[in-house]
């Protein structure tokens, strides 16, 4: 549910914690007095031309599961990601923040440098360094660049206008991981697409802006928002849907963008509407297409953990419904709220520790649970607890192709 | 397209889509936040006075215990119970007699049926008993408690303030944060060893409802070999953690029956036909980037009573009912709804949707508005579920019966 504005929400808090029993910073730490406490009770003491009154809301992660569990109706998550931005304008961020808010800069520079960056980011000095120079914790996952993002290897793809007359078309939103870092991920994805009948064009598109967004640079983030909708509104407002398989991204364009930044109107709407997540956009737009498909056997244990992004859709967990038509397949669920990084918090070397501490009970499932395979839709928690449980994590879209002979 | 859509994740709602997905149907549960079960104190009321079982036969049309029969209340019951028992949650109690429970306020309440931890408490045993308070845990006050039972029971109730080791918390405790730490066997063990010394000669002791969430069990029975004696629980104020483990308990049983729970999300009903081939054909979840329809072969409400979002008032006194605007049964003058004394019964408890033997909301002539759509739990009009100790059992029994209606 959109609501238009967040702050009016906190009346609506009849103070029952169901929010701080479900938030995974509050369990794990005392620096963070919980959900409530920084949202709907301390929102009173919040004033447009005041100073933030506390800050002690910096240590939210922004995962987003208080408002999804709150049964009143409380932006909860929504209220603490504004008044983070508010102490991000009143005290002057770390270098680090504005570096780790542009991925797509980042990305640039990275892939094009990858033969040399990415043995450098090996080498242990070199995080020793960045972790002194620009307080990114050394032991926090930096995946390699790609040397060829996805949109070079895909170039024939890249469309500036909806096409005319084809049908079925979908336009992927790859978003920055899946073009400098992970693009067999985007290749994968499209073949599943093309074999249940679409043909998949790659429209121009930015960065979606989240990092900004929880960072609280929230100028910066309107422009991303602004520079999509304005990219991507064609696209909808032809009835072709925007698939995209980096979760987070997706619920920037479906939620985020009118929500959080107020990035409002007609355009903003159509997109928001016209957007899915890959596997949402499966289980219902092309479960037709799926029922022909013969599925090959995976004799294996899969552990799934849905990130708290995809669950802020507000549409479950479609993949499971996709997953279950694989033969042989036994799914074991995650049963953790959240994996701990929540973007970029895990990276900042102040709260590694903490993000390390709530993806614990995760980290023990996984080395516990002698799955074959770990799951999760979003990137930087595949990354992170590759990183932490010492198992390769894959997006579920890429057990779905090897099930239909695409990989 | 799903078998089953349930609306409302409290205990009937879990319950049922769970039982519902156990029999292989596809089922969603959606649910616009969590449920009362965090607010509840994880006891099963089924009837209050001295036998449950009494008060539940002795129920009359159109009490949903009658319209369901004594047998579906007891099938349901222990259908959860051998859930519980399997999920190392375990629970004790009896039909025939009622619990007598202490409360964190000093008052007592009576329960069919309750976690082992709170049933030790039940005060128809008279040994002595000490009730522990935690230094920096405010949501619980063993004097207040102590002082109190003591006054209702003419008997004398020992108090005894026990340290948690550590450095001081930056902030107020939660309860769930000292449930967390107990499930830590370090901390635990340093704990039960400050605690000892100062429990000589106690046989049994009190404690705040902390010891441990999903391993509730093993922390219960490493703390009672540690300090050697008797450890029961009295439930604190919210987030109440035995309300949390049963929650937590029914959540990862749907899970793993294949249930799709969607939270966060506003339900709407939606109608196919009109007149005599009408049909609720889903509901519309308001997503994050739009309304989403889940279809369904059959829809269940179990969207709770006018404090659980299941019923909405309207200005001019008016209620409907909140997922697809059904008929409530109430009374439309506002002056009516509250008794003077908050303790007294409340009227507007009693107010919900009417349904048939097979959880059918009817229409104004006493007719099943639609075929497919079934209502349970505290949505029902027919019940004063607070006053007559009956709010788990009602949940339960007409889950069941949903459940067997809705997939035949």
């Amino acid at each position: 549910m959109t609501h238009p504005t967040p702050a009016l929400t906190a009346d609506l808090c009849l103070k029952c914690n169901i929010c701080t029993a479900a938030c995974p910073v509050a369990a794990v730490t005392d620096l963070f007095p919980g959900p409530k406490a920084v949202g709907p009770q301390a929102q009173r003491f919040r004033h447009p031309r005041l100073p933030s009154p506390d800050a002690s809301v910096a240590w939210c992660s922004g995962c987003g599961t208080c408002t999804r569990v709150c049964p009143h109706g409380v932006a909860i998550a929504e209220i603490n990601i504004q008044a983070k931005a508010r102490l991000t304008e009143e005290h002057r961020p770390p270098l680090r923040d504005h570096v780790i808010s542009r991925p797509e800069w980042l990305g640039f520079a990275g892939s094009l440098a990858a033969p040399i960056v990415n043995p450098i980011l090996r080498i242990g000095a070199a995080r020793w360094a960045l972790e002194k120079v620009l307080r990114i914790d050394r032991h926090a996952p930096m995946p390699p660049f790609a040397r060829r993002t996805l949109r070079a290897r895909m170039s024939q793809r890249c469309v500036s206008s909806p096409p005319a007359e084809a049908s079925n078309v979908v336009a992927y939103y790859h978003g920055c991981s899946t073009n400098y870092y992970e693009p067999e991920l985007g290749e994968k994805a499209i073949a599943v697409l093309e074999r249940l009948g679409c043909s998949v064009i790659l429209p121009p598109q930015r960065c979606c802006g989240l990092p900004l967004q929880s960072n609280g640079f929230f100028p910066a983030a309107r422009r991303q928002a602004s520079t999509n909708i304005r990219l991507l509104h064609p696209y909808a407002r032809a009835g072709i849907p925007i698939v995209g398989t980096s979760t987070s991204c997706t619920l920037a364009l479906k939620h985020d963008y009118r929500t959080i930044l107020g990035v409002g109107g007609e355009a903003a709407d159509a997109v928001a509407q016209g957007t899915f997540d890959i596997f949402e956009f499966l289980a219902t737009r092309l479960e037709a297409a799926l029922d022909h498909v013969d599925f090959a056997p995976v004799e294996a244990t899969a552990l799934y953990h849905p990130p708290c992004q995809l669950k802020s859709h507000f549409m479950g967990t479609p993949a499971l419904r996709v997953l279950r038509r694989i033969p042989g397949l036994k799914i074991v669920l995650s049963q953790s709220e959240c994996c701990g990084i929540a973007g970029t918090y895990g990276l900042k070397h102040e709260k590694f520790a903490v993000a390390q501490a709530v993806g614990q009970g995760l980290f023990r499932q996984t080395a516990e649970s002698g799955a074959d395979y770990v799951l999760s839709d979003s990137e930087t928690c595949r990354w992170w607890i590759e990183q932490h449980a010492g198992h390769t994590v894959v997006h579920p879209i890429e057990l779905l192709a090897r099930s239909m002979r695409l990989a | 397209m799903n078998d089953l859509v349930v609306v409302g994740e409290g205990l009937t709602g879990l319950f049922a889509a769970w039982l519902a997905a156990k029999r292989g149907a596809r089922t969603t549960l959606i649910a616009y936040g969590r449920g009362g079960l965090e607010l509840s104190s994880g006891c099963l009321h089924l009837a209050s006075g001295a036998s449950p079982r009494l008060g539940i036969t002795s129920s009359r049309l159109p009490h949903p215990y009658a319209l369901v029969g004594v047998g579906t209340v007891f099938r349901a019951i222990q259908a959860l119970f051998d859930l519980l028992e399997a999920s190392s949650l375990p629970y004790s109690g009896s039909l025939d007699t009622n619990l007598l429970l202490p409360t964190a306020a000093g008052e007592t309440i009576a329960a069919a049926f309750a976690p082992h931890s709170l049933a030790r408490s039940d005060l128809a045993e008279h040994g002595p008993m000490t009730i522990a308070g935690l230094t920096g845990f405010r949501d619980f006050d063993a004097a207040l408690a102590s002082r109190r039972l003591a006054d209702r029971l003419e008997r004398s109730i020992a108090t005894v303030d026990l340290p948690l080791p550590g450095p001081a918390p930056r902030r107020d405790l939660y309860a769930t944060d000292l449930a967390r730490r107990f499930e830590d066997p370090h901390w635990r063990e340093e704990t039960c060893r400050a605690w000892k010394p100062q429990l000589i000669g106690v046989r049994k002791l009190g404690l705040p409802a902390v010891l441990g969430l999903r391993r509730h069990a093993v922390v219960l029975q490493a703390i009672e070999e540690a300090l050697e004696l008797t450890v029961f629980e009295i439930p604190t104020l919210p987030p109440c953690v035995p309300g949390l483990r049963l929650e937590t308990v029914l959540r990862e049983a749907c899970l793993a029956a294949g249930v799709d729970v969607l939270e966060g999300a506003k339900a709407v009903g939606r109608v196919d036909g009109r007149g005599s081939s009408a049909r609720a054909s889903g509901v519309v979840a308001m997503a994050a980037g739009g309304p989403q329809l889940h279809d369904a072969g059959a829809v269940l409400l179990a969207t709770g009573d006018l404090l659980h979002g299941g019923l909405v008032a309207q200005q001019n006194g008016l209620i409907r009912e909140s997922v697809f605007d059904l008929p409530v049964v109430h009374n439309a003058n506002r002056a009516t709804w509250t008794s003077p004394h908050a303790a007294d019964p409340q009227p507007y408890a009693s107010f919900g949707v009417r349904v048939d033997a097979s959880m059918h909301p009817l229409d104004d002539r006493g007719e099943p508005l639609l075929p497919n759509l079934y209502a349970a739990g505290g949505l029902l009009a027919g019940a004063r579920r607070t006053d007559e100790g009956s709010r788990q059992g009602v949940a339960l029994s007409t889950a069941w019966r949903a459940v067997e209606a809705a997939l035949p």
